[in-house]
């Protein structure tokens, strides 16, 4: 450790890019030659990059944690790649800080730390979990380049020292996303989904573009120290309505609503860059209303739904929201929308998943619920009770996802199909079976349900008691300028009742979860197993698909082998028993033991309650500024215990003890009745509450209407009236030139020696054309013939009849003119031929303007043009006035001045 | 020897030849002929400039110029006599007037 930091001193810990660089070697390597270089080379450089990125960044962790926190803040480790490149600009913040200097930086503190360890640590276990899981596949190299890019993508995401790294990271993983929800891209819903996710992702990346934009117009810096150091400028209130200085339509109103139209609105901007960052957050994290792709996104391979959409990706909107709190705090109408989202999307998808049968989807929707519920701790200024529901939800939903995954492997066996092998119904009984994925489940289950004393008690119990405690009070006064008009949102006031609502959401949304998951566990590992009797006309698939390798499903294929030889296939039919299920091989199920023991066993990282909080002690520094701006609503210690008792009785006691009741003791009876007797609401949330309908009638069918009118103008207006125009022209015309194409040499040629003819015309008499310098204020005129081969002049341009002299090579002549003097002047251009033409022109000189108060006519300042052709200022001739020119007639004489000489 | 020329002389007789190469390419219908008659052009326009070059001796640009003309008007006529036998072969015939295949 300490050779460590002293080859990389905290200020230049160029470790960090070897950290990046891992990653990014083995995409490239794995893109370009895994092919060539066969699957266990891809294995070895897959793994090896992200598990030594792992242990890298352990000992870069540990490095951080013997630093003693310095008085400044927290401990970080900085490393300066290189600068990208520096804004200029006009606004408040750029004033100050006279332009922004984007640096290619990274920066390793607590926050993004454990973060990088989070998704080196899980994402090491899941390309282990990988490399069998998808040994079959005939993509294996690429599976493998898409993780290793998406590990360097989501490590720049967190690592990154500014907003711009932040979002290049944000879109990079965006990519990885997209690229692996559609790696079955074969099948267009895989590849749809993709698309969904992808597009439903720009709306929310929008938001943080605005949000960009915003902090670099009015604090001046995009590095989270200068946002930090610059936040109080988001604080003067701006006018953000109406645009300009009156609304067009205020005038076509009635006087009171034009009046309410334009009457100036003010808000703060802390507020808007807030919500536009939260936007952001929404899209990436899938929060209610965006949440859309996310369920979707389960099309990709299983060990991606469980590193991308669940452990890592997703939670980057929790990041964001943590890693800037400081900002946050500043509004507390922002915070309060934050919590208010997270809540509502925790109940919403909970609901979504209580009636779910496809063991993914389930997980999904959880995914989402939980999603929830972490930026309904952030909301609250919980932060770090928020972030280390990421930590705790990484572990046991990574573990339920490749316990799925297992289990789908597994049911792979007997079905061959990638629908009915995630479907709930076809399972059942497989702890028989599988027993290393069932306890593993189990374990990952008693987390999120929140058994006590495992590690999702612990987040999620601090979650719902800051919820209903803790509150953002806003910062202190520091008002700039006081604008004319009232501020939006100035007297908002987080209430206590508001607290206790928000409470009673999220704590639904957690008996929700306790019965959903219950009911997930129960269908897939208890009771008998239904799968037996699903594929009644099936038939030995190895035969049938001996040759098809072009299916991702065919790492089923080897189970076929073995299990084709231990069974006797004579007759299809509802009585053969076929392969059975079976545990998956130790690369799966490493994983799955790892990361139950910390489902069970990190929530130790931070027990509040217990007073054993390591992980609080070590992020508080991060949290510093915004915990500032928290506060604590009256008798908030004694609800401590109410709250715990209330998480273990009423959420994990009643939601547990409800679905073993209804699955187990009943047979899931009760569930079938509601569904019988409710049809409608089941529907309706087997339908995910027809979000996806409402978006394909509104948005969509906005945009399909919006393609539609642009169609019809392409196919009449473009295609009908411009092109057919178009083409209409050029057949006249070709129909006309078409004639001159005889084919004939000699009509061709005849034409050219025309031609030739003509230019020899227009050669043969000379042409006048002169060149003139007109002053106007002189009287003075000069003229310039233009020169020719062979050419001579004379000129008659002093007013008399008659020639001024003979031809002669002199170009030039000049003559001045009195005011409102009028001549003509001529000019006689003789060629070598000795053929002349000439040519006349009319000068006036115009009378000043006496309506203007220009030169010294108004007494008090005469713009003089120097020889040099700058303006300045003369002193008035004679007039009584004191010398010093006034210098707002200057200004006004300047710009005429200007004007006229333009 | 003294031959008492002008340069008026010589322009009058590098137009004649000019106009002759000239209403030659126009009437002519043979390949060949026309060939021949775009040499004559050529040529006139060089006898013009060695006789303005002998004007002016001290700089000798006319008679480059010359040059220059007369060594693409060989490579003009390697190329067009090889176009002509082509184009014999195709057609058996050197009229240009067969030479349509490229009209509308």
């Amino acid at each position: 450790m300490e050779a460590l930091s002293h080859i990389f001193p905290a200020q230049d810990y160029a470790l960090l890019g070897v950290i990046l660089g891992l990653p990014l070697l083995g995409a490239i390597g794995n893109g370009i030659f895994g092919k060539r270089v066969g699957k266990q080379a891809v294995t070895l450089m897959g793994l090896s990059s992200v598990g030594i990125a792992f242990l890298l960044c352990l000992a870069s962790f540990c490095l951080l944690g013997s630093h003693e926190h310095g008085a400044t803040g927290a401990p970080s480790l900085h490393w300066t790649a290189w600068t990208w490149l520096e804004l200029g600009g006009s606004g408040p913040g750029v004033a100050n800080f006279r332009s922004i200097v984007l640096d290619v930086a990274f920066r390793l503190d607590p926050l993004s730390g454990v973060m990088s360890l989070v998704i080196t640590g899980i994402g090491f276990l899941i390309h282990l979990y990988s490399s069998k899981y998808m040994e079959q596949d005939p993509s294996y190299h690429r599976f493998f380049a898409y993780l290793n890019l998406f590990i360097f993508s989501m490590l720049v995401l967190v690592l990154g020292d500014s907003l711009p790294i932040l979002f290049v990271g944000w879109e990079g993983v965006g990519l990885c996303s997209y690229l692996l929800i559609g790696f079955w891209f074969s099948d267009s819903a895989n590849a749809s989904a993709g698309k969904k996710a992808f597009i439903t992702n720009r709306v929310g990346d929008f938001g943080l573009l605005v949000a960009m934009g915003l902090l670099a117009f009015y604090v001046g810096a995009l590095d989270w120290t200068g946002i930090e150091a610059g936040r109080d400028a988001l604080l003067t209130p701006v006018k953000v309505w109406p645009v300009s200085d009156t609304v067009p339509i205020a005038g076509l109103l009635p006087q009171s609503w034009g009046d309410f139209l334009n009457a100036p609105r003010y808000l703060d901007p802390a507020t808007l860059v807030c919500l536009a960052l939260f936007l952001g957050a929404m899209g990436k994290s899938a929060q209610l209303g965006l949440h859309v792709w996310l369920p979707d996104a389960m099309a990709g391979p299983t060990p991606v739904s469980a590193l991308i959409h669940a452990a890592t990706m997703v939670t980057a909107g929790v990041y964001l929201l943590c890693r800037l709190s400081s900002v946050f705090v500043l509004s507390p109408v922002a915070m309060f929308v934050v919590a208010v989202f997270g809540a509502l999307t925790a109940l919403f998808a909970a609901t979504i998943a209580l009636v779910q049968n496809d063991i993914k989807k389930v997980l999904a929707y959880s995914t989402v619920s939980q999603l929830g519920f972490m930026f309904l701790g952030v909301g609250v200024g919980a932060f770090e009770a928020g972030f280390f529901h990421v930590l705790t939800h990484a572990f046991f939903k990574a573990c339920l996802f490749l316990g799925a995954g297992s289990v789908i492997h597994a049911m792979h066996a007997r079905i061959h199909d990638t629908n009915a092998s995630q479907d709930m119904r076809n399972m059942g009984g497989l702890r028989a079976f599988m027993p290393g994925t069932f306890i593993t489940f189990t374990a990952a289950w008693a987390a999120i349900v929140g058994l006590p004393l495992t590690s999702g008690f612990w987040s999620k119990d601090e979650i719902l008691f800051k919820a209903k405690t803790s509150f953002v009070a806003g910062p202190a006064e520091i008002r700039g300028n006081s604008p004319t008009g009232p501020v939006a949102f100035d007297t908002f006031q987080w209430t206590p009742a508001m607290g206790t609502v928000l409470y009673l959401i999220g704590l639904s949304a957690a008996i929700l979860t306790a019965f959903y998951m219950t009911r997930l566990l129960v269908g897939t590992f208890f009771g008998s197993f239904r799968g037996w009797t699903i594929t009644p006309g099936w038939t030995d698939p190895h035969a049938a698909h001996a040759h098809d390798d072009a299916g991702h499903d065919d790492h089923a294929h080897d189970d076929h082998a073995h299990a084709a030889a231990a069974h006797a296939h004579e007759e299809p039919g509802p009585s053969m028993q076929g392969p059975t299920p079976h545990e998956s091989p130790w690369q799966m199920t490493w994983p799955l033991w790892i990361l139950g023991g910390l489902a069970l066993f990190a929530g130790f990282l931070n027990a509040h309650a217990v007073h054993v909080a390591p992980l609080g002690h070590f992020l508080e520094p991060v949290f510093a500024t915004a915990s500032k701006s928290v506060q604590s609503h009256e008798g908030a210690e004694s609800f401590l215990y109410i709250g715990m008792a209330a998480a273990i009785l009423v959420a994990f006691a009643g939601g547990v003890g409800f679905a073993y009741w209804v699955y187990v003791q009943q047979q899931g009876k009760p569930a079938a009745e509601w569904a019988g007797k409710y049809p409608g609401l089941h529907a309706f949330l087997r339908d995910k509450w027809r979000v996806d309908e409402f978006y394909q009638e509104t948005i969509i069918g906005a945009v399909d209407s919006l393609a539609d009118m642009c169609v019809w103008a392409d196919k009449y207006i473009v295609d009908g009236i411009l092109a057919r125009f178009t083409a209409g022209l050029t057949q006249v015309l070709g129909t006309v030139l078409r004639q001159f194409q005889t084919g004939r040499v000699q009509a061709y040629s005849a034409i050219m020696t025309l031609g030739m003819l003509g230019v020899a015309a227009y050669l043969w008499s000379p042409q006048a054309s002169i060149r003139e310098e007109v002053n106007d204020r002189a009287g003075t005129y000069a003229l310039v013939a233009a020169p020719g081969l062979g050419f001579s002049y004379r000129w008659d341009v002093d007013g008399k009849d008659g020639w001024d002299g003979d031809f002669s090579d002199s170009k030039g002549a000049n003559f001045t003119l009195a005011v409102a003097e009028e001549r003509t002047v001529k000019v006689a251009v003789k060629n070598a031929f000795g053929v002349a033409s000439e040519k006349a022109f009319t000068y006036v000189r115009s009378r000043p303007d006496l309506s203007r108060p220009a030169g010294s006519a108004d007494g008090a300042v005469r713009v003089i043009k120097g020889e040099d052709g700058k303006l300045r200022a003369g002193s008035p001739p004679s007039t009584g006035r004191p010398a010093g020119p006034d210098m707002e007639a200057l200004k006004r004489a300047m710009e005429r001045q200007k004007q006229e000489d333009q | 020897m003294e031959l008492g020329l002008v340069i008026e002389h010589y322009v009058l007789l590098a137009t004649a030849i000019f106009t002759i190469g000239a209403i030659g390419f126009l009437m002519r219908r043979n390949v060949l002929v026309q060939l021949m008659s775009i040499e004559l052009m050529l040529n006139s326009v060089n006898l013009t400039l060695v006789a303005f070059n002998r004007r002016h001796m001290a700089e000798m640009n006319g008679q480059m110029f010359a040059f220059f003309i007369i060594a693409v008007a060989a490579a003009e006529v390697a190329v067009g006599l090889a176009i002509v036998l082509q184009f014999y072969r195709l057609r058996s015939s050197v009229l240009s007037d067969e030479a349509s295949s490229l009209r509308h």
